[in-house]
């Protein structure tokens, strides 16, 4: 986090950052005191927008056409690093002529974006020598997820800016522990530590860990409640998330948790997805257990226990355990440290990260034993499979688009004083004060036109769904396009959301939905 | 505050000295590394003296974070309100205080005990007794010195420690010190004034040793020149409205109040800090929110360095540089200053007239009529309900307690009204001085405590706490000429005026009530209205937006009737009651037909929370809108910074 502040140049793509994560902006701020330069790419004039020198206002959805099109520009204009390119990559000359017709003029009939603009982003990031790209769910939430990200890791290594300070691509981790729940396995296609299931000796060692398991590969959260609709799911355990909030297409999702035979709940407090539960087991908060979190720098944390649990609630590890004794599994963990020293000996990145090595400040993983001092920065010198690999991202369509009945592209988000579904926060008065209700963000343009007057309710209809919220008028987004915040359940954004996903991961495009206004 | 007695203690003997005062009271030193530093009880923690201040200024200990102030329960037809004051509990000594933060602590007491006195900060403060550690070193933001408030300390303390060679110089600021040095009297040794030259030859070298050295001279100066400057627009970008730096301040005092609700028949109305740098802070009902972004960020820096100097003859900054410290986006008091300086340099405006008009700010001594505590109501029962307009209810109740009627006195200008369970709201007080065995209100439904009130039935019980406010000055009224300008529910604050001059008319030259609304229906008060005309020396006229068969009303806006009127306008008092635009509207309308700006009369009804001057919500420029006014001349109203 620390090498932002040492950037020369930075790109924002679809990032909040001043009302998201703060402090990454407070150094981006420190960058800029320092002379650096910011470039941001946002589908709203956000906040970080009023300290940027460029701003690429895109259509929401069109990353994908932008970047390729960076990469165009600079491979045209003879901007890439050769050396970096011979020594520490391959398969360039395929992608190479994948973006041939890439031209700023093709992306901006896609993105909206102007050419010349493009082409300042593109000639800034490949001549500045500390070059850093930050990006969040703007690039992410979409169809194009994992080409756009490909399409990143090609730009900054066609340009060289990977492995040394103050450069790569760098994703700004959403909860504060969601890094730490993929590194421990929380996903259906890894074991703890990123080991696939399918490789021998992982099975092999975590069966001498935990005995025999499945070593199936799970299914991911559209999967599953896809599952549940077909009847072949039975059962749901649903720890500390809101589908009915979070998830894409809320209609699907409630139908879903009402058809399920078996639904348990865990969370800290009775949640909308709570609602629909068989079980609830209520869980303790941050400040009622300890354990460790690990941060978007791969940073490993202690958290400390102040209070006692309240209540009946207990920390969710407990209740994990007090399960598995109840299944007949015979298990002996005392004490978060205890579990600690089960991740240390299954995970090789974790190898050598203790509670007493991280009571006062963090390591960041690779660690890979008790006297590694952690890793800042990754790939240096070396990718982990060797050489960094190009790859050819072609654009393609898919998701909604405006039309005749759909005629405006509404995209979601966040506001700073509400986090995700406002479990939390819109239990704090002076957080749930400062936003009571959600709202729709138009431009005054078509505001005007369709006669609607600020704080006026809304109707917005979707294929999906329809919610009501009241119109916030501002210039600081595009024409035709809205954006509603989807922390509030009496306006639920992900009503309209729907499950256009990406192929290859099925993250669902919750920025692009195309939707119909009218006044309520 | 000073009294004469010095001493010397040894530096080897401290921690015996703080061990002897931890028997009779609690001791808390500072404790922690690096930035991290926190007051925790002796012996709880390694106490440090290598910090240059405490995290969090000591206000934390005598004005909490959350406090409960009063407990309501329902009981089938009685509500027993059960005040919760702060119980007595051992006295503390905060160790290690710096001068910024005796300083912020000397101004938190003129401004928590005087006035309306809040009983839960007057009950920890005298409990805690203040020993200041003064500086050797400046910190990086540190400009306690630019401002006079350090860098030794001067007020706040009960002693003061100046770190010598091998000992510590000890002042005694008041009785409570003395006591501390007679606890353990054995280790203080007296000495006399010679010794004060030392303290000012080291206190000269750190003051000469500190990075930042502004001068602050034409300070107010310069800020009445650069109210509008550019500079304004991209400090107001950067904050995210994250309150650190309120909550870190020395010199912030303002809180919001809510009702914590347990069940139907049980609540608590609990008080917690809150921020003027979070947008809501001013937001009215129906969103309107008098302070942009700019006004917001802008106000901050105005109070800490001009209002609260202006009203309390505190400086309102310390010069801690916590704000500073803490700020995500780099917003800084002393950039700020630095770019005030430079702007009234390079590109002055004419000093605006809000910065530099002395209006009214005379601190009065409230007593109440209640003997319950500050913040807690009397329990009322409705009486009897009338339907005004279809929007506006009239609520007749009596205090539960006959007592308090007998001892009512008529003045202020309007109730905090409780809804138990769901808020409280300031109402206008719309009845006479002769009503004092029955309480009226006429109010509007606007949001959801009107909303609640709006649906009560005889026999339910409210809350009541007032009367507050500064009232529109009958007694200058007489023998004059009077206008009266209301629209819709904003007759109500008039009646209380106009109810006296309709029973003593003859005291009064020519009397003119003027109604306004969209429509007929709307208006309050009709039926009162025509017997009122009936009166030789009173007429009443009605404009109104869509026309209407029940009365003779002028289609359009009320100040197109004033140049009709055919009054000696020098002779003249106007009484107006509506939105701040329409107020403008009407004034300049008058002074143009001849009234002077003092005879302009205006309510100025703000967000306010607490009613009594503390909350800080209400707050505008140097004013307090619930103490100062909601009633102000119009002369007045134009010396206030445009926030209302």
């Amino acid at each position: 986090m620390d090498e932002i502040s040492n950037a020369e140049m930075i790109l924002v793509i679809g990032s909040n950052t001043t009302e998201q994560h703060p402090l990454a902006s407070t150094r981006i701020f420190e960058a800029l005191d320092k002379g650096a330069e910011l470039y941001v790419v946002d589908p709203r004039k956000i906040r970080l927008t009023d300290f940027a020198h460029g701003y690429a206002p895109i259509e929401p959805g069109t990353n994908l056409p932008m970047i390729n099109a960076m990469i165009h520009v600079i491979i045209k204009e003879n901007l890439i690093d050769l050396n970096f390119i011979k020594d520490r990559t391959e398969n360039y000359e395929e992608m190479k002529e994948s973006v041939k017709d890439c031209t700023p003029e093709w992306a901006e009939s896609i993105s909206k974006v102007p050419a010349e603009t493009i082409r300042q982003f593109a000639r800034k990031y490949a001549t500045t020598d500390k070059a850093m790209i930050i990006f969040t769910m703007g690039v992410t939430q979409q169809t194009t997820a994992v080409k756009s990200i490909r399409a990143l890791a090609n730009l900054a290594m066609i340009t060289g800016h990977v492995g040394r300070p103050s450069t790569g691509i760098n994703p700004l981790r959403g909860q504060n522990n969601v890094q730490g729940a993929g590194d421990m396995g929380a996903l259906p296609d890894f074991l703890p530590g990123y080991q696939r299931p399918e490789w021998p000796e992982t099975k092999e060692r975590f069966s001498k860990i935990w005995g025999d398991f499945s070593c199936l590969r799970g299914n991911n959260i559209i999967q599953m409640f896809n599952l549940i609709d077909e009847g072949i799911m039975k059962a749901a355990y649903i720890v500390g998330e809101n589908p009915v909030l979070s998830d894409p297409d809320q209609t699907h999702t409630i139908h879903c948790l009402e058809k399920v035979p078996f639904l348990v709940v865990q969370d800290i407090f009775l949640t909308e997805t709570a609602k629909f539960a068989d079980v609830i087991l209520p869980a303790a908060s941050f400040l009622e257990r300890d354990g460790t979190y690990t941060n978007t720098d791969r940073r490993v944390q202690m958290i400390n226990k102040v209070i006692e649990p309240i209540g009946n609630s207990k920390p969710d590890w407990q209740i994990m355990v007090e399960i598995m004794k109840r299944i007949g599994m015979d298990v002996n963990y005392k004490n978060t440290s205890d579990v600690m020293d089960e991740i240390n000996e299954a995970t090789d990145i974790y190898g050598g990260i203790t509670h007493d090595r991280i009571r006062e400040v963090g390591i960041q993983w690779p660690c890979p034993d008790k006297e590694h001092p952690g890793t800042p920065i990754l790939h240096v010198g070396e990718f982990k499979r060797g050489k960094g690999l190009f790859t050819v991202n072609d654009f393609e369509f898919i998701g909604d688009q405006r039309s005749e009945e759909y005629p405006f592209i509404m995209t979601t988000g966040r506001v700073t004083h509400q986090y995700h579904t406002g479990t939390m926060t819109r239990k704090v008065w002076t957080l749930a004060l400062e936003y009571p209700h959600g709202f729709v963000e138009i431009h005054s343009k078509d505001a005007e036109e369709l006669g609607i007057k600020d704080h006026q309710p809304i109707r917005i209809t979707s294929a999906r769904g329809s919610i009501v919220a009241p119109a916030m008028i501002t210039n600081r987004i595009n024409e035709k396009t809205l954006f509603v915040p989807f922390h509030f359940a009496e306006s639920p954004a992900n009503r309209l959301t729907g499950q256009n996903l990406d192929p290859i991961i099925n993250i669902p495009a919750l920025k692009v939905s195309a939707v119909r206004i009218e006044v309520e | 505050m000073k009294t004469n007695k010095l001493y010397t203690l040894n530096k080897d003997s401290l921690d015996k000295v703080l061990n002897i005062w931890n028997e009779k009271s609690s001791v808390y030193v500072p404790v922690g590394k690096g930035k991290d530093i926190q007051l925790m009880p002796l012996n709880e923690g390694e106490r440090t003296e290598d910090y240059i201040n405490l995290t969090l200024p000591v206000k934390e200990m005598v004005f909490e974070q959350k406090e409960a102030l009063f407990k309501w329960s329902r009981n089938e037809d009685t509500i027993e309100v059960e005040e919760l004051a702060h119980k007595h509990a051992k006295n503390r000594i905060f160790f290690g205080v710096r001068a910024c933060d005796t300083y912020g602590i000397a101004y938190t007491d003129r401004f928590y005990l005087q006035e309306f006195p809040d009983p839960n900060y007057k009950s920890r403060r005298s409990e805690s007794t203040i020993v200041a550690v003064n500086c050797l070193k400046a910190g990086q933001h540190c400009f306690c010195t630019s401002v006079g408030t350090g860098v030794f300390s001067s007020v706040g303390y009960d002693l003061a420690l100046t770190p010598m060679d091998s000992y510590y110089l000890v002042e005694v600021g008041t009785p409570k010190g003395q006591a501390l040095v007679s606890e353990a009297e054995s280790y203080f040794i007296e000495t006399d004034d010679s010794i004060l030259k030392d303290k000012d030859d080291l206190m000269a070298k750190v003051e000469e040793s500190f990075p930042l050295k502004m001068d602050l001279t034409n300070l107010w100066d310069d800020m009445a020149k650069t109210f509008n400057a550019d500079f304004w627009l991209d400090e107001a970008n950067a904050c995210i409205g994250c309150t650190g730096c309120t909550n870190v301040c020395p010199t912030c005092t303002c809180f919001n109040v809510v009702e914590e609700k347990i069940d139907e028949d049980h609540g608590l109305r609990v008080r917690y800090w809150d921020s003027c740098q979070i947008s809501h802070f001013t937001r009215n009902a129906e969103y309107h929110n008098p302070r942009d972004a700019v006004a917001r960020v802008r106000y901050r820096i105005y109070d800490k360095l001009k209002y609260i100097e202006e009203r309390f003859g505190f400086k309102g900054c310390s010069g801690c540089g916590r704000c500073t410290d803490v700020c995500p986006t780099y917003i800084s008091i002393i950039d700020i200053i630095g770019s005030i300086q430079k702007a009234a340099k390079n590109n002055p405006e004419p000093p605006a007239i809000h910065q530099i008009t002395k209006i009214r700010h005379e601190i009065m001594d409230r007593e109440l009529t209640s003997q319950r505590g500050l913040f807690t109501p009397d329990v009322a029962t409705i009486t009897r309900i009338k339907q005004e307009t279809p929007e506006i209810k009239r609520l007749f109740m009596k205090y539960d307690d006959p007592e308090l009627h007998k001892n009512y006195e008529h003045k202020g200008q309007f109730f905090q009204v409780t809804v138990f369970g769901e808020g409280e709201v300031p109402l206008s007080i719309p009845f006479g001085p002769d009503q004092t065995d029955e309480l009226v209100f006429d109010f509007k439904n606007v949001g959801s405590v009107t909303d609640k009130l709006f649906s009560m039935k005889e026999g339910d019980k409210v809350g009541l706490r007032g009367p507050y406010g500064r009232a529109f000055p009958y007694d200058t009224l007489k023998n004059r000429n009077l206008i009266f300008i209301g629209s819709g529910v904003a007759m109500a604050p008039l009646r209380t005026v106009i109810e006296p001059v309709v029973k003593n008319s003859n005291d009064f030259k020519q009397v003119f009530i003027m109604a306004s609304s969209i429509q007929y229906e709307k208006l309050l008060y009709k039926d009162e209205m025509k017997e009122w005309a009936k009166i030789p020396n009173i007429s009443v006229l009605y404009a109104l937006k869509d026309p209407t068969n029940e009365v003779e009303a002028y289609s359009g806006y009320v100040n197109d009737l004033l140049p009709d009127l055919d009054i000696d306008w020098s002779n003249t008092t106007a009484l107006i009651c509506a939105s701040p635009e329409r107020i403008k509207k009407v004034a300049r309308d008058l002074l143009d037909l001849g009234m002077g700006p003092k005879d302009i009369l205006v309510t100025l009804e703000t967000h306010m929370r607490c009613g009594v001057g503390k909350c800080g919500h209400c707050k505008v420029g140097s004013h307090y809108m619930c103490t100062d006014g909601p009633v102000f001349n119009y002369e007045e109203m134009m010396a206030l910074p445009p926030e209302y």
